[in-house]
């Protein structure tokens, strides 16, 4: 069988992580930040740098949709205005018989635009 | 606990070539690494691994698992159906090891959250900050009598792929036409809802297709079941002469077997069986108990946001081990439930809060060589609970042309490409 490279999406996360540790505070003084319990949160984080609710939202999208498209199609080449079409049709059709249609109808139209600009900008949050 | 400061040259290995860095001085990075440790390799195991170093490269990631080959239990059905190779089912961990995740080859044997440490079958500790755990599931010992790992290799299980797949495929090669085929399904709850009935749709197509003097019958410890409309509309359509259920209100549950003889007892009965498929009552993998986090039901509560354990702290437990309920113990769940917790342990790590979201689950099962059906579900898991979404979700359409069934079998195929390549690839 065949096997494939991380697809983009899965890059982009990567590379938000990096970001994350490339531009998250210095804590290697401090062995309590890796130990016990989480800490509180810190302002000082910049939020958009982590991976958060988007980021996970896609991830449901990542465990079908890969970077090649087969019989469930890639995600890669869509826009963001496309996305959001696409999705909110399966969301509102109520004849559909594909798992996208029952899929869709459980998110609301925030998350669709927030997954679709995340998805369409390659995985950056 | 384990806590060193990476050396730059690693932190700049770990980081090359990742393009959000352009412009950032390397020098930038100095925050202490933390070590994980991740128990089992399938597909909870594997894919968390391999994104909590993503994540965090500067992180030391090791995977415990005792099997050098993972033979995946999605698309099994098809190799007892006949219908597919083992070999096709097989995954290894170099792809894993290419990403920087330290592979052992041993089984984890004991862990000790106070000192957060894990022993593994070699004597060999490791010490984690944080643990990830998908140890998958084990049988309940006793809760059939007669079964254990003599009977097993007469009376395969098959519920962990592998060679009890090929036992189970051959002892069907094997079986002489007008054979009697018997299916033992466990109460729920169980790994992979659906799985019996899939199993039973692909037997049954074996038989009417290649011993069509031959029957299966499923004694069934459950009365209602994952699919069951579609899965029932199939059966009366294709399978009316070789198919056969009985429910547990019609004493279905298997008590005990004999499996010299090939004989499977219920409360009420006795059935003959030429080839016997006993899917024994399941709990969490062993480890989990041994770790602390399973409850008296035998599987691990969980926290719905981060999947760590209700129980112990440090612990994250992933997949068919958990009480995730209504997301059900499918690879498709253990795997975004991996992604999530690594997302939640690098928000925690790097001191930020974890998020809610939503969640999903999608799983395909077979009901012949080129047809599927489908069912999904929707969750969220604000305030730490996993709930349905109402209204999302649900079951391919009953009384579907035959399009739509081969579409999803298409589906199936691909989404397996996919999962198999995010876990191990």
């Amino acid at each position: 069988m065949s096997r494939k490279r991380p697809g983009r999406l899965a890059a982009a996360l990567t590379g938000a992580a990096a970001c994350l540790a490339a531009c998250g505070p210095a804590r290697g003084d401090r062995a309590d930040a890796v130990i016990g319990e989480p800490d509180a949160p810190d302002p000082a984080i910049a939020e958009r740098s982590l991976p958060g609710r988007t980021a996970m939202l896609a991830m449901a999208c990542t465990g079908c949709h890969s970077e090649t498209s087969e019989a469930i199609v890639s995600l890669d080449t869509y826009s963001m205005e496309q996305l959001v079409t696409l999705l909110t049709a399966y969301k509102t059709e109520g004849e559909g018989t594909t798992v996208m249609h029952r899929l869709m109808r459980g998110y609301d139209e925030s998350d669709i635009e927030a997954v679709s600009a995340y998805i369409a900008e390659g995985g950056t949050p | 606990m384990t806590v060193f400061l990476p050396s730059r040259r690693s932190v700049l290995t770990g980081l090359a070539g990742t393009a959000a860095l352009a412009g950032l001085a390397p020098g930038a990075v100095s925050q202490t690494a933390a070590r994980f440790v991740v128990i089992g390799g399938g597909f909870g195991g594997a894919t968390a691994a391999r994104y909590l170093k993503q994540y965090m490269p500067a992180s030391s990631v090791t995977l415990i698992e005792p099997l050098s080959t993972y033979h995946a239990c999605p698309f099994s059905n098809l190799v007892i159906g006949g219908g597919r190779a083992l070999s096709a089912q097989a995954f290894g961990y170099d792809g894993l090891k290419a990403a920087g995740v330290d592979v052992i080859q041993a089984r984890a044997d004991a862990v000790d959250a106070d000192a957060r440490s894990v022993t593994l079958s070699d004597g060999v500790t490791l010490s984690y900050d944080r643990l990830i755990m998908s140890p998958g599931i084990d049988f309940r010992d006793g809760a059939i009598e007669g079964y254990g790992q003599v009977a097993e290799q007469i009376m395969p299980h098959a519920w962990k792929a592998g060679p009890q797949t090929q036992i189970l495929r051959n002892e069907l090669e094997a079986m002489e036409d007008g054979g009697t085929v018997v299916m033992s399904v466990p109460p729920a709850p169980f790994r992979c809802p659906p799985g019996p009935y899939e199993r039973a749709s692909l037997i049954a197509n074996y038989l009417k297709t290649q011993k069509p003097r031959s029957k299966l019958i499923i004694l069934d410890g459950n009365d209602a079941f994952s699919k069951q409309p579609l899965f029932e509309q199939a059966w009366a359509a294709r399978y009316p002469d070789h198919l056969e259920r009985v429910s547990a209100t019609d004493f279905g549950r298997v008590i005990a077997v004999d499996a010299s003889s090939g004989e499977l007892m219920t409360e009420f009965d006795t059935v003959q069986a030429d080839v016997a498929n006993v899917i024994p009552p399941q709990k969490a993998g062993a480890i989990a108990d041994a770790a602390g986090v399973t409850d008296q039901t035998g599987w691990c509560p969980i926290d719905g946001l981060t999947f760590e354990s209700a129980l112990v702290p440090g612990i994250h437990v992933l997949g068919d081990a958990t009480i995730a309920a209504p997301m059900p113990k499918s690879a498709f769940s253990a795997n975004l439930q991996a992604k999530i917790c690594a997302v939640q342990i690098t928000r925690i790590m790097a001191g930020a809060a974890p998020e809610p979201t939503v969640l999903a689950n999608t799983c395909y099962s077979y009901i012949a060589d080129d047809a599927a059906v489908s069912i999904t579900g929707v969750y969220t898991n604000d305030g730490g609970t996993l709930a349905s979404i109402e209204g999302a979700g649900g079951l391919s359409p009953m009384d579907a042309e035959a399009g739509v069934r081969e579409a999803e079998a298409a589906q199936a195929e691909a989404w397996f490409r996919t999962i198999t390549a995010e876990a191990f690839g």
